[in-house]
């Protein structure tokens, strides 16, 4: 039998859309594979179909798969398909029908034996640790009309996971959050509902200029890097486990770290 | 109230002195309430807490962690800020402080206020000041993240009260182990004065719990709980000691947590310890790896420490110590075991053994499944059994297994091991056992 490679647009909406093409081709799962990326070796006796991301049929892998999975499995879905390891769209896939053939629902995840679902679990497992380290460490300043404005350069697709987290927490406050690996903005306008936008235009302006800080903003930002310092102690000193705790990566972004 | 500070220092002179001031204070934890924001002001709180960056010493900052003043009319022997030593003094004023909160706040860098201070004038004075700051931020800016406070001893309980309805968390510091230890290091404080605040906002905190069932809008007295620390090594208390207090605190008192904090001769005081290697960082971090068991892993002081053997070994962690020693109980089989039994097995966490418990039911594990489950392979196959097989035939031997898990210790490696005359290995200590570890306070997940 020859093997099915069904390449989807690298995102939740193309993933589950193509999940949503595999099932409707109505063949055996294991002779069909998800991809996000076209191959750079075609396989012989391989046929590649293209899937187009669509709204309509993403909202009904959704409700499947909360219905028959549960929320909890669903959010572990999405945060391995916002995974940016190239296999995720297989994992993923191959969980979601581990799960509903097995009639596992809820407990689908503990089934660590299964190669996929083991993987969707360390893809899920690595997003939602880097989204947690965003919600600590990603720093706003404070632009001219008091609108807060956050830089993040994350691995993963975080930003549907931290949005929810900033919009409660700052729910007066009017911010942005910018992801300069993939020209996405989180946006919260005070006391609204959170979007997304991709915004290429927009995205490149945020690159090619420093953002015009408000007057009070040099004086916060002053003041917390002295805290920064004068907090820890000398005979203390251990930077490596600093380095440890905050990687590079991370510091790269952070008021306190810039300024060294 | 009448505040009487002078204004003339910048806010920069004020941060720098007043941070410094308050280093030694350990507690940085912003856990333990989980509150959501009702749309009326700033923040929110996690259960779980969440830390903001890590200083140079690599320890947590969650919290703006500062003296409200460093001003002091004691002179407890430990304290940099002790009244008897000549150091700039500064005070902050509430409105001061309210401003750093909300500004680092917005933009992301702290959890909350850690507000800790200095006696000026008087306990009741002090406690007074915090209290006023603390109902700016909540009432003036609506801040709703994180705030711990520390009961001044001493202070009316009226205000500890106050103190407690606005704040999450508040701590009264036992500082040393024993009442005799107290009054050797804090001639003006006394045992009493502290464990009477400590009695006060645990029954606050009970009193408390009651009204919040019958009446869920209660308003809350320290939903985070209370912590508190202790100095370590300054005197020479044994582990034994320190221990059966902490586990006094949990029991009696229902802390959140106790703290530990390796002592640092700041005062350069002749009759205290002052190790040419540093403070001693590995004992705290058994300590803590200790007092982990005791909370999470249903560990009593008694089995870990005894009169005859009342310090821990360095060389390995208390668990790996514990399970050396009882090797009677093992090997485990990992398919059979209940829950407890499970926790008890070096290398296997909380989450790990949670997690064998619920995928054991989908057929018997493997070693390759177990490491998948984040069990520590290389320190547990020592003490389990997969389908009644061990993962390579090893030694059920004390010495050889303290020999093996010592060269793996994150703290205790590569050293060499030496024989005590109760028959324990220890490392051999040198002079860089203090200043070159890598390790921090173990969290939630960490499997010991
Ligand atoms: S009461 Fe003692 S420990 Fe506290 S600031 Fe004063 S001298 Fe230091």
């Amino acid at each position: 039998m020859e093997e099915k490679y069904i390449i989807c647009e690298d995102s939740l909406e193309g993933i589950f859309t193509a999940v949503y093409d595999a099932y409707a081709l109505r063949e055996k799962h294991e002779h069909i594979h998800l991809l996000t990326e076209e191959e750079d070796n075609y396989r012989l006796f391989a046929v590649y179909l293209h899937s187009q991301p669509d709204l309509v049929k993403t909202n009904k892998v959704i409700k499947t798969l909360r219905s028959r999975l549960g929320n909890e499995v669903y959010l572990a879905l999405c945060q391995a398909a916002a995974s940016f390891y190239a296999d995720k769209a297989e994992a993923v896939y191959k969980t979601i029908t581990d799960g509903i053939t097995s009639g596992r629902g809820r407990r689908t995840m503990d089934d660590l034996k299964n190669p996929y679902v083991a993987r969707t679990h360390e893809l899920a497992r690595r997003t939602a640790n880097e989204a947690h380290k965003e919600i600590e460490f990603l720093r706003f300043g404070e632009l001219e009309k008091g609108v807060l404005y956050a830089k993040i350069g994350p691995e993963n697709n975080v930003m549907p996971f931290i949005m929810p987290h900033f919009a409660d927490r700052l729910s007066p406050e009017n911010f942005l959050i910018y992801d300069e690996k993939r020209n996405l903005f989180g946006v919260h306008p005070a006391g609204k509902e959170w979007y997304m936008v991709s915004d290429a235009a927009g995205a490149e302006a945020c690159i090619e200029t420093e953002p015009v800080w408000s007057d009070r903003e040099l004086r916060y930002r002053g003041l917390f890097t002295l805290f920064h310092d004068a907090i820890a102690i000398d005979a203390r000193r251990n930077t490596r486990l600093q380095q440890q705790m905050v990687p590079l990566r991370f510091q790269s972004y952070m008021v306190e770290f810039r300024s060294k | 109230m009448e505040i009487r500070i002078a204004p003339q220092m910048s806010l920069m002179d004020k941060l720098k002195i007043l941070t410094d001031a308050a280093r030694f204070d350990v507690s940085c934890s912003s856990s333990g309430s989980s509150r959501q924001n009702d749309g009326k002001g700033i923040g929110n709180t996690l259960a779980a807490g969440i830390c903001h960056s890590f200083a140079a010493d690599g320890r947590c900052i969650s919290l703006l962690k500062i003296l409200f003043t460093n001003e002091c009319i004691y002179d407890c022997r430990y304290c940099i800020n002790r009244r008897s030593n000549d150091v700039a003094r500064a005070s902050f004023t509430p409105d001061e402080v309210c401003e750093l909160t909300m500004e680092f706040y917005r933009r992301n860098y702290i959890e909350g206020l850690f507000l800790s201070s200095g006696i000026l004038y008087s306990p009741n004075y002090t406690m007074e000041l915090i209290c006023e700051t603390v109902y700016r931020l909540r009432t003036l800016h609506r801040f709703q993240g994180y705030i711990h406070v520390k009961a001044i001893p001493g202070a009316d309980p009226l205000l500890i009260q106050r103190a407690g309805y606005l704040a999450d968390r508040m701590s009264v510091n036992l500082e040393m182990a024993t009442a005799q230890g107290l009054r050797e290091m804090a001639p003006n404080k006394h045992r009493s004065n502290i464990l009477r605040p400590m009695r006060q906002i645990q029954n606050g905190i009970e009193q408390n719990r009651n009204e919040i069932t019958l009446y869920k809008h209660a308003p809350r007295f320290c939903e985070a709980g209370q912590s508190t620390q202790m100095v370590i090594g300054a005197l020479p208390e044994s582990d034994y000691q320190i221990m059966s207090v902490a586990e006094n605190l949990y029991d009696k008192f229902s802390l959140k947590r106790v703290y530990y904090s390796a002592f640092v001769n700041v005062n350069e005081d002749k009759d205290l310890p002052a190790p040419a290697a540093g403070p001693p960082l590995l004992r705290e971090h058994r300590l803590y790896q200790a007092d982990w068991l005791l909370r999470f892993y249903d560990f009593k002081v008694d089995e870990l420490l005894t009169e005859k053997r009342p310090n821990f070994n360095l060389a390995i962690d208390p668990k790996a110590d514990w399970a050396v020693r009882h090797l009677e109980q093992f090997p485990i089989e990992i398919n059979r075991a209940d829950y407890r039994s499970l926790l008890r097995i070096p290398g296997v966490g909380v989450k790990s053994a949670r997690r064998i418990v619920a995928v054991r039911r989908f057929g018997s594990l493997t070693f390759e499944d177990l490491k998948r489950m984040g069990v520590v392979l290389k320190r547990a196959l020592y003490f389990i059994t997969c389908g009644g097989r061990m993962m390579y035939p090893t030694k059920l031997e004390e010495e050889y297994i303290v020999r093996n898990l010592a060269g793996q210790d994150p703290a205790g490696k590569g050293e060499k091991l030496f024989r005590m005359t109760d028959g324990t290995l220890y490392r051999q200590m040198s002079l860089a056992d203090y200043g070159v570890q890598t390790y921090s306070q173990p969290t939630a997940g960490a499997a010991i």
